[in-house]
């Protein structure tokens, strides 16, 4: 067992009296003292620190995956009118539940919610921690600051325009764009292997259609559920597309199926939905919007 | 012209402005009334009135020259404590001069607060500590001149009382006892575990501060303040006598009981000590009196060690003694912020047998000086 220390009379008396005089020195004849007179000076805070929300309405697409994670369940979707952009959803958040653990801003597939390092919420009603979409919106706010998300340049694929030419996949150097075919319809689309892909840009030069289009795509935190399609349970109704936020359901006529009418000529041809996993932010509308069990979607409630 | 001429000349004055009404309603109401007016002015006009209200005069400025001195050691106090430990320290009350009006503002806190006594408290010795020792520690100051002309313990002539330093010590050591019967009369285990451990450290350190000023005495030849001031117009005593002066300034600490010696008020063992069942004015009274013994530690360190009133001409001599206590108790200050308690199982070994011997060494280190004749 180690030996104490023995501790003299410098040890009791004269570092002791040393050290607060240089602490004297340092602040108040050199310096300052380390504390700040708080309702008039404020420390700086760091650019990663956690307080208010703010929303870019522009960015966000109503996904509601922050609705999802929240683990206080504070925040909640409103339906709103815009002039600008018409019929939307967008988050509001209760900040008297809040815990500030920035989950939604991690979540957000489009870096529309960030994190301020705003602090001084308290207030003496209730009611009035509650923040609607309108309170926290702040447009210019990823302009005012740099984005602590990288991006990603991917090409994103259009399919009402794509004509299957299989361009794309023979141009790609990775080998990372494969054609897959799609059930039913009989063409196939461009299916992209998003962690070989080096955003070389050769796929969308290439495309006669302009359907591939290279866009900024933010790096996620969170692994995404993907939607699993059930091909024989589909009715194409076009629910799953108008519920999508990502636009990355796309409604695809089957040649073959057409039903012939008592007149004798043909009717439309039945429809299936062609999900675009590249959009897809994992976010479960078309899992609850489908009424028909054509949509599994495992790890999301419905 | 010395502190008591000032002050009688004042209130003669004074008395002299009141007379002239005193004599008119005399002359202008019926006989017996005028009378008794009369009479009324001829007992001002006295030798003994004028003398005693001077006196009470003199009395009243050394007073207020303490408490003044008091509100500005809590304000030093309070500051220095916070650039030490890198804060800024009162700030708002008065933001102007530094935040010096905090002290006012606390003891009008104070004022409104409810006084209360406890229940099983004995009575008597609640109410009278308090007074006993505020009154004892006003009264070291009496003897304390902060110049040869600004006193209150002077005869006709103008000298002062010739064992002014031994009544001072005296005084200021009454303290204890009223702190003992403070924690005794609380009925409350922590009032009276810092009450005896007042009297325990009483027991260690009257002994070497007493032999220090004995040491002072001696060098000097006289029990008064203004003989042994006179002696240390050449050097200081803090000079040739200066393992004394270190003793006696961490005997003064013990005897003011400030951090490394607060035994009776340690805050982190006993609640606040024996001032714990006190609340309101009286915990004030008691604050603002420790501020007090710390003034006249510095007065008394000043005056026996520190030169008194000497220095450089162009500042009075009272304002040299003012900017020396002050200084002592900034010195007292940076002790009390950076030091560790002292355990009070080591009080009485440390004040036996580490501040008495060395206190002997320095009174044969005096007597040595007094029989080489350098004094």
């Amino acid at each position: 067992m180690a030996q104490a220390q023995k501790v003299t009379f410098s040890g009791w008396v004269v570092r002791p009296m040393m050290r607060t005089m240089t602490q004297f020195i340092r602040s108040f004849v050199t310096g300052k003292p380390n504390t700040v007179l708080y309702p008039y000076q404020k420390l700086d805070l760091p650019p990663t620190y956690r307080g208010l929300q703010t929303l870019d309405f522009k960015k966000c697409i109503g996904c509601g995956n922050c609705v999802e994670i929240c683990p206080n369940d504070c925040m909640w979707l409103e339906k709103l009118e815009d002039p600008e952009l018409g019929k939307i959803e967008r988050p509001g958040v209760d900040i008297g539940r809040c815990l500030f653990c920035g989950f939604c801003a991690e979540v957000c597939p489009t870096c529309a919610i960030h994190m301020t390092s705003e602090f001084e919420l308290a207030n003496r009603d209730r009611s009035k921690l509650v923040l609607g979409p309108t309170a926290i919106r702040d447009d210019t706010y990823h302009e005012r600051f740099a984005e602590e998300r990288q991006k990603q340049r991917l090409p994103v694929l259009d399919l009402s325009k794509c004509t299957s030419c299989e361009k794309c996949a023979g141009e790609c150097p990775e080998m990372c764009v494969a054609m897959m075919p799609m059930d039913g319809v009989g063409t196939s689309k461009p299916e992209i292997s998003l962690h070989k892909c080096t955003s070389c840009g050769k796929c969308a030069e290439v495309c006669p259609e302009k359907c591939l289009v290279m866009t900024d795509v933010y790096e996620q935190y969170f692994e995404m559920p993907e939607p699993k399609f059930v091909l024989k349970s589909c009715t194409g109704c076009s629910a799953c597309a108008k519920a999508c936020p990502a636009d990355a359901i796309y409604m695809l006529e089957m040649p073959g199926t057409e039903k012939a009418l008592k007149d004798g000529k043909k009717g439309k041809p039945k429809k299936r939905a062609v999900f675009v996993l590249e959009k897809c932010v994992g976010c479960g509308r078309c899992f609850r919007a489908c009424k028909f069990k054509a949509i599994e979607m495992p790890g999301v409630e419905k | 012209m010395n502190l008591f001429e000032f002050c009688y000349g004042l209130m003669h004055w004074l008395v002299d402005i009141l007379n002239n009404i005193w004599y008119w309603l005399g002359d202008f109401l019926p006989w017996k009334f005028g009378d008794f007016f009369i009479a009324i002015g001829d007992l001002a006009k006295a030798h003994g009135t004028i003398a005693v209200a001077a006196i009470l005069l003199e009395v009243l400025i050394i007073f207020i020259i303490a408490l003044v001195s008091v509100l500005n050691f809590i304000w030093l106090d309070r500051k220095f404590m916070g650039r030490i430990f890198d804060f800024y320290g009162p700030y708002y009350v008065g933001y102007r001069i530094g935040g010096w009006l905090q002290n006012l503002a606390d003891g009008m806190k104070l004022f409104v607060k409810e006084v209360i006594t406890p229940s099983k408290a004995d009575k008597a010795g609640f109410l009278l500590a308090p007074v006993v020792f505020v009154a004892s520690s006003v009264l070291a100051l009496s003897t304390i001149p902060l110049s040869p002309d600004f006193g209150v313990a002077v005869n006709r002539a103008g000298d002062f009382v010739p064992a002014g330093a031994l009544f001072a010590f005296a005084a200021f050591a009454i303290a204890p006892f009223s702190i003992l019967v403070a924690g005794w009369s609380s009925n409350n285990k922590y009032t009276i575990i810092g009450g005896m451990r007042s009297a325990a450290q009483m027991m260690s350190y009257e002994i070497p501060l007493l032999l220090t000023v004995a040491s002072v005495c001696l060098m000097a030849g006289s029990f008064s303040f203004v003989d042994i001031v006179a002696a240390q117009s050449n050097i200081w005593f803090a000079i040739p006598l200066a393992l004394g002066f270190i003793v006696f300034l961490v005997c003064i600490v013990a005897e003011v009981e400030i951090q490394p010696f607060d035994l009776p008020e340690a805050e982190a063992e006993l609640v606040e000590g024996w001032t714990t069942e006190y609340s309101g004015m009286r915990f004030g009274l008691f604050m603002m009196t420790s501020y007090l013994r710390s003034y006249v530690a510095g007065a008394l360190v000043t005056a026996l060690f520190l030169g008194g009133w000497h220095g450089f001409d162009f500042i009075p001599g009272p304002i040299w003694f003012l900017i020396k206590a002050y200084i002592v108790f900034i010195v007292l200050t940076w002790m009390r912020w950076s030091l560790p308690r002292i355990r009070v199982d080591q009080i009485l070994q440390f004040g036996w047998t580490r501040l008495m011997p060395l206190a002997m060494l320095n009174l044969l280190i005096a007597a040595a000086f007094k029989t080489l004749g350098w004094f």
